[in-house]
Parts: C-alpha cells; structure tokens; sequence
C-alpha cells in the first residue's frame, strides 16, 4: 500500500528535471547517511520546492565554474527568507551539468523547528558546524555557506546589497581540507522581502534571529509577508584557492575572508549594472 | 585447565549482554566467573561460579582474591532510573571505582568497562557523527545521568593512571537484541511507541551481537582508551519505530516530558530523559574502534531491530 502511494507521489509529484539529475547523480535510493540525507525523499522535497524556483525565474551565470569533488559555494545572504539558498541549491541541482547536490549549512536554531528541521535533513542541509562542515567536504560534497550568517538575511532593505561582515570559519574549513571557494552572488533576493526595520523584542520572544517588518504590513496585514516575484540572478565566480595553515592567526585569514568578500560585491555589482529591472 | 587459562569476571551477570559475553569467553576457552548485585536463581550458561555482591562492598574482594581474573568486564552498570539516585552511585561510582581498582591489585590483564552514549546527550547543536574526545551534553538537560558521566569520566582519568592493566572503555549506542531488556529493546517490542511531532532524528541501534563482539575484541587488544560502539548505519526514529511493526503515538514536543511521565505508570515507554533523543540527534562514530582494533560491526540497523521484536511480534512479522 505504501508503495503505491509512494510511487503515485513520485508520479504526480516529482518534477521530470529534478528526477533526472538525481538519477543522474547515482545516489542509493534507499537508505540514510548519517546527517538524515535519503535521496528518495529529496526528490519529492526539491521538487516540492520548484515552485518557489519557478516563481523567481533565476537566470544563473557561471555554474560551470563549480569544480567536481569538494567544494565550498559562499553567496551573499538576503531577503528575510532563505528563498536565495533554495534557489541556488536548485540552480545546481538543474543547470549544471553533470548535475550537483549541495548540502547546506543552516544556522543553529534551525534543528529545534519541527517540521522543518526534518525536511531539511532529509535533503541534504546540515547544521552548520565546522565537524559537519569538514566531514561533509573531506567526503568531495559541494556545501553552500552563507559567511555573513542571519545578519545577512535579517538586514533591512536600505542595506540591501551591502556585504554584512564575514565569519572565518568557512575560510578555515576550506584551508583545513583543501577545498575551493565558489563565490556565488544573488542578486533580486533582496526586493523579493523587503523589511524597514527589524522587531528584534519581538524577535527575541519568538526564539527568532530576527523579525521583519514589510513595509505594508499596515496594509495587508500577514499578506505582506508573501515575496514579490523579483527575478534572481545567480552569479558563480571562479574557483578561489587559498593555502596556508588553517589555523593561522585572525588577521592572515580575514585578509583571505576580505578576498572573497570582494569577489562576491564584484559579482553583485555585475548583476546589478546587467539587470534591467527587478522583475523582468 | 592450566593456570595459562584466561579467567574471565563478568559484572551484571543477571543482565543479557552479560551472558551473551560470558557464553562467547566460554567458548573461547576463559573460565568465567559472574557477578551481579541483583540475585540471580540459576547459574547461566557458559559460567563457572556466579555471585550475588554489591560492587562497592567487601565481598567483591573475596571474589576478586579467590579466582583472580586475567580479565575484568564491567557490565554491570546500572542504568535502570527506578534505582534509587543513591544507590545507582554507590553501583556505578563507588562500586565502579572499587572493580577497577581490584582489577589492579589482582593483576588482571585486561579490562573492560561498558559506558553508555547517552552521556554525549540528544542536542540541537550536535555535530554528526559524535566522536569520544566530544562534550558529554546530557548533564545540563538530564542531571539525574550523572552517574554514568561520572562512572566514564572516571573509568578514563583511572586508565591512564593506571596503565598496568589495560583498560577499555565503551559507549555503546542504543543497545538492542533479543535477549536485551533495557528501555530501548522493551520500547520497540511495545505495541505504541512515542514519536515526537514534526522531529524524526537519526538514531542507532548496536545489536547485542556485534556489541558483545566488540567487547570481547577489545578486552583481547593491546590498545587502551575510550571507544563508541554502534551497529552499521543509522535510521530515523520514525522508520526504526515502523521497523518494529509498532503503532507511532505521536507527541508535541511541549507535552513530551509528561506524556513520558504519565505513559511510564501503565506501560512500557521510554523514560521521560529520553525526550531529547526523539527530537536530536546524537549520532557517533566508531571510527577509532574500527581503526585500533580491526573490527566492524556486522548488523544493519533494520536486522538488529527486527531481531529484537521478532518474538514479541509473532511469525508472522
């Protein structure tokens, strides 16, 4: 009964290009890795998540720059919700050939949300600890890392496309393991939530990092909370590789943090002079 | 049998993994001793003499003295909370101390002395997988554990102080099997078993088998230190609860620690420190196991859990 079911959802549900990188990916359908990954039930959830794909319309640059085996993908974080994680997440999933999966690293609140915290294992996000993070990269994954953390996401709109400062800890680890960094820059995430200002009592109460307030909210109420279907453009740089110890001292590695941070407010400062407007 | 003759001390001898390991020393040719602070009616299987002895009381001594064990197995840890606190302590603490040293003073070759991983603690900022030099978390959520941190912490500080005997100790995930009768292997043979609303973490299951292999491994190597023990893979809580062919009871987090409470005073459950472990995950590795002794397990998850229920649930299962 259960196989009928599932495979009724894997019919109706599954979208065709998210089924066929998984294929071709040649993961074991069935079956767990340790952090919760089952590969059956990631195809629903990504395609569960299309939608929100779809509706943002990426146009992705430069995928082709993500190197095999491992590799770490830092991207600017913005827009309230992590609709920019997914979208890139799926951008590698669906553009890049052969096809990749990412592992996530989320912050650490994220496991104590029900629901939530389980969908997210089973597709792959992992908390973004520096043991995961390594084990995760010394087994050649590809993990999305957001340096600037929820500051990044929970920043006001009259920051939008302004760098918060970056954490050291994704420089270290790709030190530590020999991975490059692929600088990705989204751009759009940043008008799809606008926030004036951040209720952060409320948020506090709430348990949350951060609480938005949408400039209409005196006006739709809970609906100003909905994204507006900006465009986002994805922007991947080339493969950035550092060496040295990584446990040097802060300065040496912020010096190699500032690099990438660079690289990315280049690549945002791209999209913005290519895009037209910001919903086109 | 000649003085060359492996003489082997067995603690919580009452207990399943005890006499599953006995009955392989025995048929590896040690002569086994028992020994259990709960009275046991008959002799098990595979075992020379058995003794009813607190492990803090003398008389652990005259046993000590009279067979002389070339090798100890602590097993007998107490980890049923129905002990009282107090006497829990004197078992696994003081009684733990005292076996330890007894080991020393009688020259016994090699020990072994069985921790547990619920030490490491269920929490949403655990690392996957847990490895044994990580932070015991369980205390700040579940002070009532504190015996079996204690018991650890202090079984490592002992072993290197005392490197004559060499000595090993195991903290084995969830430890299940038919002849198991901890809280984990009678939850799964419950007919309803409690899963937490919108969490299903990553859980392990180490069969009695593999563990009791693993035990004896290591009382037989020459490396000494602290060492995870688990089966092969891992299963979310939701499935390991299908795999049993139990009825899910599914539980907001919020109400957990009651339902546990109240669930507990009619039937079969899992006790209420459990909670956190239906909602994070504590997931270790047992790569340093696997490295310094040249073992792996062999039972899969869904095999060890099945093997565990398998009477409970009939034939037809």
């Amino acid at each position: 009964m259960s196989d009928t079911i599932s495979e009724l959802l894997e019919r109706t549900l599954v979208v065709p290009g998210i089924a066929r990188a998984f294929d071709s990916l040649g993961l074991p359908e069935e079956g767990y890795d340790q952090w919760g990954f089952n590969a059956e039930q990631s195809r629903l959830w990504y395609s569960l998540a299309y939608p929100i794909y779809r509706y943002f319309r990426p146009r992705v640059h430069g995928v082709e720059n993500i190197p095999p085996g491992r590799v770490l993908i830092a991207g600017n974080h913005s827009g309230q919700l992590p609709f920019d994680g997914i979208v890139i997440a799926l951008s590698t999933l669906l553009e890049a050939d052969p096809p990749r999966l990412l592992r996530p690293m989320v912050e650490r609140w994220v496991p104590t949300l029900p629901v939530i915290n389980e969908i997210f294992s089973r597709t792959g996000v992992a908390l973004g600890d520096p043991i995961n993070c390594r084990n995760l990269l010394e087994a050649d994954n590809a993990i999305l890392v957001f340096p600037e953390g929820a500051r990044g996401l929970g920043k006001t709109s009259e920051l939008r496309y302004r760098l918060e400062s970056f954490g050291r800890g994704f420089m270290r680890l790709a030190l530590q393991t020999g991975s490059p960094i692929v600088p990705v820059a989204v751009v759009g995430a940043e008008e799809a939530l606008l926030s004036i200002h951040n209720a952060s009592t409320l948020a506090r109460v709430l348990k949350f990092p951060y609480f938005p307030i949408p400039p209409l909210l005196p006006i739709l109420g809970p609906l100003a909370y909905l994204p507006l279907p900006a465009r986002f453009h994805l922007y991947y740089g080339e493969p950035m590789h550092f060496e040295g110890p990584f446990d040097d001292e802060d300065p040496v590695i912020d010096e190699k943090v500032r690099q990438v941070s660079e690289r990315i407010e280049s690549l945002i400062a791209r999209g913005l002079a290519e895009r037209q407007t910001v919903f086109g | 049998m000649g003085s060359d003759t492996p003489r082997a001390l067995v603690t919580g001898i009452k207990g399943g993994l005890a006499q599953i390991v006995a009955n392989k020393l025995s048929a590896r040719g040690y002569r086994c001793i028992g020994v259990d602070y709960r009275p046991l009616e008959t002799v098990p299987e595979g075992l020379e003499e058995c003794y009813q002895a607190n492990y803090n009381k003398t008389r652990i001594e005259d046993i000590f003295r009279k067979h002389r064990p070339t090798h100890v197995f602590h097993l007998g840890r107490v980890g049923n909370l129905k002990e009282k606190m107090g006497k829990r302590f004197d078992l696994n603490v003081i009684g733990s101390r005292k076996v330890m040293d007894l080991a020393l003073k009688y020259q016994a070759r090699r020990q072994v002395v069985l921790s547990t991983f619920h030490i490491y603690g269920a929490h949403p900022h655990n690392h996957i997988p847990i490895y044994e030099d990580d932070p015991l978390r369980a205390g700040s959520a579940f002070p009532q554990i504190a015996d079996a941190s204690q018991l650890d912490n202090q079984a490592i500080a002992w072993l290197y102080r005392n490197r004559e005997v060499g000595t090993v100790v195991v903290r084995p995930s969830n430890v299940i099997g038919p002849d198991i009768g901890n809280e984990m292997s009678k939850t799964l043979r419950a007919p309803l078993v409690p899963v937490m609303f919108g969490f299903s973490p990553m859980v392990q299951f180490v069969h009695q088998d593999d563990l009791s292999d693993a035990v004896i491994v290591a009382a037989e190597g020459s490396t000494a230190g602290v060492y995870n023990v688990t089966g092969v893979g891992s299963l979310p809580w939701r499935d390991s609860v299908g795999v049993a062919g139990a009825r899910q009871v599914p539980i907001l987090a919020s109400l957990a620690t009651s339902y546990l409470r109240a669930a507990g005073l009619f039937t079969r459950t899992l006790p209420p420190y459990m909670v956190n472990f239906l909602k994070f995950p504590c997931v270790v590795s047992d790569a340093a196991l696997r490295r310094d002794f040249d073992w792996a397990p062999r039972i899969e998850q869904v095999a060890a859990i099945r093997d565990t229920v398998a009477e409970v649930r009939g034939p037809s299962f």
